[in-house]
């Protein structure tokens, strides 16, 4: 049974993996060595990519902390916010859920590109513009429906005698989610959690336009004007090592959180 | 004493609960029986507070009940399926709503162990509800039930997901604890026999209203209607149409052999111990009957009834009549 | 009570979401660029009727089109038969669908660049290995048609195991009761994923098709960095043309109409396709 699967396990190992692993291998090459297939094996490599990284200005680390931050602070405003909307969804009668779920689920269809224009002008006329705390609410806003399709439906798989009970026992609304269901739907807050980091982490065309310092671009956006500057100068082991080093972060947290990952994805499937 | 007045509950267009009207007195148990969607687990939560009414009053003790949210009702109420915190250990499940109400810590550990150990479940104080069995979830519910000190104590088909056994063992147990204590009982419950045996009082429920309300007694001797005589008493009543206007009713263990009776052809029997049900074809259409198990049964049986243990119904409202 | 819960989440959604269409809706009625002082000033339809003589709007939707197109119908296949591998029960396929999803997880800018170093004409790997088994010079991000086909390469690698992984959820929502009646009935395998897999999957292909059709027809981030709209404009997508305007011409109130025929535009295709699915009977109407 396992034999017949190892040709197509290894190619599908081969094409997701081998550009990342390429710009690995690219990273740690000396310069001569990206464009001369000659120079011998052992005089290819070097971690000077990575020593210009460090000491550049703004430090690289530096994205990966503005990423964190903003990334964290979208996935707090969005759980707060979602949690409590979801429960009240959970308990509207049942033609008016479905209409906001077939809302909802529209609304996460959006190539949320396109608001890009009206949220900048927001941005503009409020000041909101190079601040990471304030990027942090179109974030929430964008993540909002994906977090709310999962943790209604997490919602509705409560059984509904368990709030009764709680009810009985003389727990008001905020004491019920407090000890009892907010803590029941731990599974699903989790991988909610995990989806919208990563979308927040990932998100481009809003922090593009949002953000113009150099010291608070994300992750995304610096790797972007990295790329813009150095496209035929050969360099390239340094954008190399950047995006190494921007992928580590997220490498690892897919590779622990995977079941979460999943799983958030397989019950917003079924859901939809 | 808790008064239902004209309790009435409606699902769109249609009236789950109509005019209900009951009484439950101090110490008193009431059985809500009937089929299911028959309205009583409605009536129970209505009590409860989980759910408006759409019309009538909840009256407890001369005061409103309705006007309290069920939060602060002081009702326990044991589900169907137990509701226990899956998340939590039968110690923490109990100490939820003691902690939340306010009572101090010392208080709450020593409540808490008197009431693990009326129920024995003293050892199985920090397991969580997955890992008992299903008699043993029913005990901390009930126990959760006993620590809040209710002033009504409301019961929703709470054995439906035992087994037979369970069930008996339980009854006695259900009985001392909850039953004999000074608090009204309502039970819901769609076993007769479960009601017959707990129930001071039962109220046979039918489309959300009550067909009958009396002792198991009354219900079982003079059933106000068919739907009542058939759902009260196992095996179920014999109902015959005599013509238009009549329809009686004989219970099989009423039916005795008798050599100048109907003639009847055996069709099948379930021997049951100490009795036998036997499934009779008559001239009058199937009967069942309860005999003796040791009753010899020949090929061709005779059997007949008294008169006076007819129960006699008008043919089209079902309803029972006078004399 | 419940209102209150629900209303912050509504707000912020109602924000994000419906302000810029209204935005839109008004500012593309405005002139609003450098030649107006940046000032929205009323000029009618104007904007709508420079969009529907706009070669390079058609353009772009056309390509953008495409794209999704191609895109979106390359993922599904080979989606599927990753999920059909990951379904099966052999050793180790956790750790083969977390490292499977690993491209999904990485920003798309990120890789951009990463593929264009791949794909470098002389120096990048694949034309080293073309020089290698003499294929010559394949320079495949100068021309139209091929740097085309390597921003469809670089988007079906990225969000494939997303699709695989919605799939493979639907995959596990079939019993495996239907697939031993199946071989009792004496079906080949090959014949039960004809008769039965893919005919219960249709639900989800159809979402995942809906879901990721509406989001290629966005697709900005990759254009942008891999070959910035190039070469000479052939990959160029509605959303980066509505960005160029904002922010290169400094063209609001034409941007804003770009962006809002492009919406338009989706939802009309995403209505008719959800129509003629409905029609041919592939998606049954929706029970509460």
């Amino acid at each position: 049974m396992n034999r017949r699967f190892v040709p197509w396990i290894s190619l599908l190992l081969l094409w997701s993996l081998l550009p990342m692993l390429w710009q690995l291998i690219s990273s740690l090459s000396t310069a001569e060595a990206l464009v001369d297939g000659s120079i011998p094996f052992l005089k290819r490599w070097t971690l000077v990519h990575y020593q210009e990284l460090w000491a550049s200005d703004p430090p690289f680390w530096r994205y990966l902390l503005n990423s964190a931050v903003v990334s964290g602070l979208t996935t707090l405003i969005t759980l707060v916010l979602a949690i409590p909307a979801a429960y009240g969804l959970a308990r509207l009668p049942q033609q008016l859920r479905q209409l906001l779920r077939w809302i909802t689920a529209g609304a996460a269809l959006f190539p949320y590109v396109l608001l890009f224009l009206a949220l900048l002008e927001l941005a503009r006329r409020f000041s909101l513009g190079n601040n990471l705390i304030a990027l942090a609410m179109p974030y929430a806003g964008l993540a909002m429906p994906l977090a709310l399709l999962l943790l209604t439906s997490a919602f509705e798989g409560l059984p509904r005698e368990l709030e009764d009970a709680a009810r009985l026992e003389g727990l008001s609304l905020w004491q019920r989610l407090r000890w009892v269901l907010v803590p029941l739907l731990a599974p699903a807050t989790a991988s909610t959690a995990i989806l919208v980091f990563l979308f927040a982490w990932n998100e481009y065309p809003i922090a593009l336009t949002w953000l113009s310092r150099d010291d608070l671009l994300t992750l995304p956006v610096a790797m972007a004007r990295i790329a813009g500057s150095s496209i035929y100068s050969i360099p390239y082991g340094a954008y190399a090592a950047a995006t190494v080093l921007g992928s580590i972060p997220l490498l690892l947290l897919v590779l622990i959180c995977q079941r979460q990952i999943v799983s958030g994805l397989t019950n917003g499937a079924i859901k939809g | 004493m808790l008064h239902l007045n004209g309790l009435g509950k409606r699902f769109g267009d249609q009236w789950i609960l109509r005019d209900l009207n009951l009484q439950v007195r101090e110490g008193e148990c009431v059985a809500l029986l009937g089929p299911s969607g028959c309205g009583k687990s409605t009536a129970l939560r209505l009590i409860a507070g989980l759910e408006r009414q759409d019309e009538g009053s909840i009256e407890l003790d001369g005061a409103r009940l309705d006007t309290i949210p069920a939060e602060r009702r002081r009702i326990a109420m044991v589900f169907q399926s137990y509701a226990l915190f899956p998340h939590l250990s039968v110690r923490e499940n109990l100490n939820l709503g003691l902690k939340i109400r306010g009572v101090a810590p010392t208080q709450r550990q020593q409540r808490i162990n008197s009431v693990l150990d009326t129920v024995r479940l003293k050892e199985m104080a920090d397991r969580r509800p997955q890992q008992l069995s299903g008699g043993q979830r029913q005990r901390v519910a009930l126990a959760r039930a006993l620590l809040r000190d209710p002033r009504v104590y409301l019961l929703d088909e709470p054995m439906s997901n035992l087994d037979a056994q369970l069930r008996d063992e339980l009854r006695p147990e259900l009985r001392q604890l909850i039953l004999q204590g000074s608090q009204p009982v309502v039970y819901v419950t769609h076993d007769q026999q479960e009601a017959m045996a707990l129930a001071n009082r039962i109220a046979v429920l039918k489309g959300g209203r009550i067909e009958q309300i009396g002792t198991p007694e009354e219900l079982y001797k003079t059933p106000a209607s068919c739907f009542v005589a058939s759902f009260i008493g196992r095996p179920q009543i014999n109902l015959l149409n005599v013509d238009q206007q009549l329809t009686i009713g004989i219970r099989p263990e009423d039916l005795h052999f008798d050599v100048d009776g109907m003639p009847c052809r055996l069709i099948s029997r379930e021997w049951q111990g100490a009795s036998q049900l036997l499934l009779l074809d008559s001239p009058r259409g199937a009967l069942r009957m309860l005999c003796s198990g040791d009753a010899a049964l020949g090929e061709s049986l005779s059997v007949s009834w008294p008169t006076r243990a007819e129960h006699r119904f008008d043919a089209s409202s079902g309803r029972r009549l006078a004399g | 009570m419940t209102v209150l819960l629900l209303l912050p989440a509504l707000l912020l959604m109602g924000l994000v979401f419906v302000w810029p269409m209204l935005r839109y809706g008004w500012l593309s009625f405005h002139a609003d660029s450098v030649l107006t002082g940046l000032n929205p000033v009323a000029n009618g339809g104007a904007n709508w009727i420079r969009l529907l003589d706009d070669q390079r709007f058609w353009q772009d939707t056309l390509q953008t089109t495409r794209f999704a197109g191609v895109s979106v119908g390359l993922e599904m296949v080979l989606a599927l038969a990753i999920a059909l591998l990951l379904d099966q029960r052999w050793r180790g396929r956790g750790v083969v669908r977390a490292l499977a999803l690993l491209p999904w997880a990485l920003p798309t800018t990120m890789m951009a660049l990463g593929w264009r170093w791949i794909f470098n004409t002389p120096y990048g790997p694949l034309e080293r290995l073309a020089e290698v088994v003499g294929l010559g010079p394949l320079n495949l991000l100068s021309t139209p048609a091929s740097t085309w086909l390597v921003t469809v390469l670089a988007d079906v690698w990225k969000t494939t195991p997303f699709i695989a992984l919605l799939l493979l959820a639907g995959l596990q929502t079939i019993p495996e009761d239907l697939y031993s009646a199946f071989r009792l009935e004496g079906g080949r395998p090959n014949q039960a994923l004809m008769s039965i897999t893919l005919p219960l999957l249709m639900p989800y292909v159809l979402i995942a098709l809906l879901f990721r059709g509406a989001q290629a027809f966005g697709v900005f981030d990759l254009i942008q960095v891999l070959t910035g709209g190039g070469p000479a404009g052939s990959t160029e997508s509605v959303a980066l043309y509505a960005y160029l305007n904002a922010m290169r011409f400094l063209d609001f109130g034409y941007s804003a109409t770009v962006m809002l025929a492009g919406f338009l535009l989706l939802t009309l295709a995403v209505l008719v396709l959800a129509m003629l699915l409905r029609l041919g009977g592939l998606i049954r109407p929706v029970q509460s």
